[in-house]
């Protein structure tokens, strides 16, 4: 018997193709099983997998990331994070400290942490040294913030909160003149969390077809399937091609954690903008955790550049979707994991560095 | 950061599980599982240390043959 994806594959070839579809994900593990399946070399060539804002790290605002190495220089703190946050750059002249790793050369105590559990050991370890727990993420990272808040956390450690919601951006793509798209794979672990119905208004408001999927390239494949079929015969509806997984209503402890720690906001994206109902904020609740009221002053809006990607980078293009990663001018040339320039090289779930990784170089056809 | 992974839970204290994959053992939150119950035996789909959902082991299966192409394509030197 062929192995499901094969059967999937198959499938997608025998349909009659309209001469270009557009399918765009918006979750870094789905770019990157993508990529690492080779699905753009095994589809036919009409159709086009385009990677949206699916990397936290990448749009998390340079105001948040300059903020976290000030406070982490001039408090006397621990300051903790997920690990691919330490290499983003901020808009610095090359002389000063421009991340967090470079601040933790420096002498900052600074420490790459993979799960919130482990913020909290840090504090209970140091009762007497306050611990800033810098969280960038989407709902899949911020519920988990969330639910070590629920659960109760050591007095000395605060939060610096850059949550955001996956939803907002696809909204504001589809709301712009151009979205760049034809269809949508949703993202399946977002869905897990906040319920697959978060997505249902791509079709109901922006008649595109969507599917919610996994990470397996068979899971991928079948949401591909599905919202070529939905295109071709005109059927629209949010399928569910992660089931098992992505329940109706979501996780309902998950969501429930969210609600009573965080408010919706509107939030900026990095080299974007403000996004309405994008971010998460701490309740009034919550407020004693904010690092930003412990620690205030920080951001330094003024700055020349605060708030936009590096110069010459071009990832928010390539976030939104506009280009490919390899059509950035630097990419692989003055921009490479080892010396990247832009959070999207940086970043597990950045295109760039997805696309690196996967083997694409500068002069391959996207 | 965001990697969900897949792991078989062998022992459950209170909202403390300890799972396993690969060999690999890891102390995992199930406080965002109070409204499942979770057993030694089951399978959880772990995301940044917490559990946020369970699967069955045909799934978590499939979405290991994945994960292996991708660890092995990120361990090697960039
Ligand atoms: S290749 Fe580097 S500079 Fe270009 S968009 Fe990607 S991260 Fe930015």
């Amino acid at each position: 018997m062929a192995d499901p994806a094969t059967t999937w594959l198959d499938r997608i070839r025998g349909l009659d193709l309209p001469e270009r579809i557009r399918i765009m994900n918006v979750c870094g593990g789905h770019e990157r099983s993508i990529s690492m399946a080779g699905l753009r070399g095994a589809l036919p060539a009409a159709i086009e997998l385009i990677p949206g804002p699916g990397c936290p790290v990448c749009i998390c605002p340079e105001e948040d990331v300059y903020e976290a190495i000030q406070i982490a220089r001039r408090e006397p703190v621990i300051l903790v994070t997920f690990g691919d946050m330490l290499r983003v750059p901020v808009n610095l002249p090359r002389r000063e400290i421009r991340s967090l790793e470079q601040a933790k050369a420096a002498g900052a105590d600074i420490r790459p942490i993979a799960s919130p559990l482990e913020a909290t050991a840090i504090a209970r370890d140091n009762p007497d040294t306050p611990v800033v727990f810098f969280a960038a993420g989407f709902e899949t990272t911020t519920a988990p913030v969330a639910a070590m808040l629920a659960g109760g956390v050591p007095d000395n450690l605060s939060v610096l909160l850059s949550g955001r919601r996956t939803w907002p951006a696809v909204a504001m793509l589809l709301e712009g003149e151009t979205p760049g798209f034809d269809a949508l794979i949703a993202p399946g672990h977002v869905a897990t969390i906040m319920g697959p119905e978060e997505w249902s208004f791509v079709v109901e408001n922006h008649d595109i077809p969507s599917a919610v999927s996994g990470f397996t390239p068979e899971s991928l494949l079948a949401g591909m399937y599905s919202v070529l079929r939905q295109h071709l015969e005109g059927k629209l509806f949010l399928d569910n091609c992660y089931e098992e997984v992505a329940r109706p209503g979501g996780n309902p402890t998950a969501r429930d954690h969210l609600e009573r720690v965080m408010d919706v906001v509107p939030a900026k994206w990095r080299g974007i903008g403000e996004i309405p109902a994008s971010g998460y904020a701490l309740r009034p609740e919550y407020a004693g955790r904010d690092a930003r009221r412990r620690y205030p002053g920080y951001a330094d809006e003024g700055r020349k550049r605060a708030g936009q990607m590096p110069q010459g980078c071009d990832c928010a293009r390539v976030v939104l979707g506009k280009i490919y990663p390899n059509q950035c001018r630097i990419y692989g040339s003055a921009c490479t994991p080892r010396d990247p320039v832009g959070p999207c090289m940086v970043s597990d779930e950045g295109a760039c560095r997805i696309w690196w990784s996967a083997g694409i170089r500068s002069e391959d056809a996207a | 950061m965001c990697l969900g992974i897949p792991m078989k839970v062998s022992a459950v204290d209170g909202f403390n599980a300890r799972c396993e994959a690969k060999g690999v053992s890891r102390d995992v939150s199930l406080f965002m599982m109070q409204h499942e119950t979770v057993s030694p035996g089951d399978w959880v789909m772990v995301h940044v240390g917490y559990a946020i959902q369970k699967m069955t082991e045909t799934e978590a299966r499939s979405a290991w043959e994945i994960f292996d192409q991708i660890l092995e394509a990120t361990e090697q030197p960039a």
